[in-house]
């Protein structure tokens, strides 16, 4: 925590980060085929296009975008399984793709989809493997240890082969796998993928701690906009491998928020048209209408004011628009507010 | 009320081998990838009697054969009499079993997009896959290269060298007949990393493996012409060289020639590994995005 407040340097720093990549393009039909083996055409695809920013000690960033925008390819860029076509990482003052091995010593990596225990050894084994691997000390390992298998609960798993486990289980048990070594950074790459509610929430409880109690610097990738609205201060969206959005999540909502949906339930009747400036039919369905509310032409007290004045409400709720919305306007813009790509932090 | 930290701390994994526990750090994490790999091969049973059965079948067949085609030669060619090629393919057979290596997991874990894992490691992915290749080796000299050995030495007319100087070279050849192949079959994996399909590549290798290491028919044999072209290929000094010289079908001059070709190969071969990741690192596709 002290680290947070007194150091400004940042921990991951990226500038004009662009990676690359050629792809065969096939050419159709049979002739194209033979062609194909002959001479094949390439496509340069940029997946991910001069891509800065910085990322602070103790931050919780999600990093969001559609399939195939630059998420994965960024990440693997950070923990040097990449090398960039051009621009520059640090991470932790290490160039991660120069040095792969000292960059491993200080990163921890969670794939929702894939496991980085052995399949057929009892949990406690692999982690005895890792420490191993990390050269862990005695005493530190022992230290997270303890306080991961209570924090996560797993006592009750540890002499479990891995393929024994349920979903819920072994991403506990990854989630203690990538940490043993004390990285000073987590990455998360769908780590609720597939859980069912309850244990999506406790894996987001325990995510919340490790950033806030073990101050580590969590970047999270996921499609579910839930975990990000739950967790992260700090939301970047890549769209067609550029930024297209980098600020704190509560600004993301405050700025592109422009309206809230007012849901109404009239009493015995619904009226063709509620003739209240600030509000639009959005839809209508029995005795409910779904009005918009345009925040530049009243204020919501006027409006709920005025409709409880002209109309039998019965009953009456309003809704903000989640992340999820706004993260869709956006990739439907494009990467049109380019005002917020500059790190917020400066 | 059970004391959960205490209960903890006996669950604290130790390392459970004293072995391990002698070697530095750096070496210590790779001398456990070989132990687990062994672990794991426990798991097949029916593999190993398997295992065992196919060695002794082939010995048979290939003792059978040169039997047979002998009984019809006028004289024994000049590099073996019958004796010395029964006991060349019989030790042939038995190095080719205790040289068993999965070729696959690399290719395996590029087409998975599994590799990511172990690249996020601080650890080398090379020396990983050697120790777990090691590991299995170990598993196949306890399980199938013993009792495969007895049972032909029982069975088949082939004694083990009385010479010291046949088991020194032995034990110079094998390990670096062993690296040969790992590498070799290291770098065709890796082809993984450019080609989506790597099976015809891997037929390839099997084919020139089988033909130029000259396990099944010894290099002696094959016409002059020819002997260049295998001499300069890798595969030789896979399964010929350590059998020939713990035969002592070759000694002499010609055995250290031989060693000196076979560290030569094990140093380019080590380079071109190195060369081959890091240009499959700035390649890589990881699949699965």
């Amino acid at each position: 925590m002290n680290e947070r407040m007194s150091e400004r340097e940042p921990l991951i720093r990226a500038r004009g980060l662009t990676r690359a990549f050629r792809v065969e393009e096939s050419q159709e039909g049979l002739l194209g085929s033979f062609r194909n083996l002959f001479s094949a055409r390439h496509r340069i695809i940029t997946a991910v296009n001069n891509v800065s920013f910085d990322i602070h000690p103790g931050e919780f960033v999600g990093y969001v975008g559609e399939n195939g925008a630059g998420k994965s390819t960024t990440i693997k860029m950070l923990t040097g399984i990449l090398t960039p076509t051009a621009g520059t990482v640090e991470v932790a003052g290490i160039v991660p793709y120069e040095d792969r091995a000292a960059n491993a010593f200080n990163i921890g990596v969670v794939f929702g989809q894939r496991t980085q225990l052995w399949w057929d050894l009892p949990v406690r084994d692999s982690f005895d493997l890792l420490r191993s691997i990390y050269r862990v000390p005695d005493d530190l390992f022992t230290r997270n240890y303890r306080e991961l298998s209570e924090a996560l609960h797993l006592e009750p798993l540890l002499t479990l082969p891995v393929r024994k486990l349920s979903l819920g289980q072994r991403m506990r048990c990854d989630l203690a796998a990538s940490l043993l070594h004390g990285p000073k950074i987590l990455f998360l790459d769908e780590p609720t993928i597939g859980l069912d509610l309850i244990a999506k929430d406790k894996m987001r409880v325990m995510l919340r701690r490790i950033n806030q109690t073990r101050g580590v610097t969590i970047i999270l990738t996921t499609h579910d906009m839930d975990d990000i609205e739950a967790l992260c201060g700090r939301i970047m969206i890549i769209d067609k491998g550029a930024i297209a959005y980098d600020g704190a999540t509560e600004r993301l909502k405050r700025e592109h928020v422009r309206h809230k949906v007012l849901e109404v339930e009239f009493h015995d009747y619904n009226p063709e048209v509620v003739s209240i400036p600030a509000l639009t039919l959005v839809r209508r369905e029995g005795n409910k209408q779904w009005l918009r509310f345009a925040p530049e032409a009243a204020t919501i007290h006027e409006v709920i004011s005025a409709l409880f004045r002209d109309y039998c409400v019965k009953d009456l709720s309003i809704h903000e628009p989640k992340v999820e919305d706004i993260v869709k306007a956006i990739y439907e813009q494009g990467a049109a507010p380019k005002a917020d790509a500059a790190p917020v932090h400066a | 009320m059970r004391d959960v930290a205490a209960e903890a701390a006996s669950q604290v994994p130790g390392v459970a081998w004293p072995v391990v526990g002698a070697l530095p750090p750096g070496a210590r994490v790779y001398a456990k990838f070989t132990i687990r790999s062994f672990q794991k091969q426990l798991a097949y049973k029916f593999e190993y009697f398997v295992g065992v059965f196919n060695g002794l079948l082939f010995i048979f067949i290939f003792t059978s054969l040169w039997r047979a085609i002998y009984a019809n030669l006028e004289a024994p060619p000049a590099a073996f009499d019958l004796e010395g090629i029964t006991a060349f393919a019989v030790f042939a057979m038995i190095v080719r079993i205790s040289m068993t290596q999965d070729d696959m997991s690399t290719v395996g874990k590029i087409r998975s997009g599994a590799i990511a894992l172990d690249m996020v490691k601080p650890m080398s992915y090379f020396g990983m896959m050697l120790a777990e290749c090691a590991g299995q080796t170990l598993f196949h000299w306890f399980t199938r290269v013993i009792p495969v050995l007895i049972f032909s030495l029982l069975a088949f007319d082939a004694a083990l060298p009385r010479a010291w100087e046949n088991w020194a070279l032995l034990a110079i050849a094998w390990p670096l007949g062993y690296l040969i192949m790992f590498m070799v079959n290291y770098l065709f994996a890796l082809l993984a990393f450019w080609f989506i399909e790597t099976f015809s590549f891997h037929l390839m290798k099997y084919g020139l493996f089988t033909i130029f290491s000259g396990g099944i028919v010894p290099v002696d044999f094959f016409p002059e012409w020819l002997k260049p072209l295998i001499e300069s290929l890798p595969f030789m000094y896979i399964l010929y060289t350590p059998t020939a010289l713990f035969t002592g079908h070759i000694a002499g001059a010609e055995a250290l020639r031989l060693i000196l070709l076979q560290g030569a190969w094990a140093v380019a071969l080590g380079m071109a590994c190195t060369v081959m990741w890091r240009a499959a690192q700035r390649k890589l596709v990881v699949q699965g995005g």
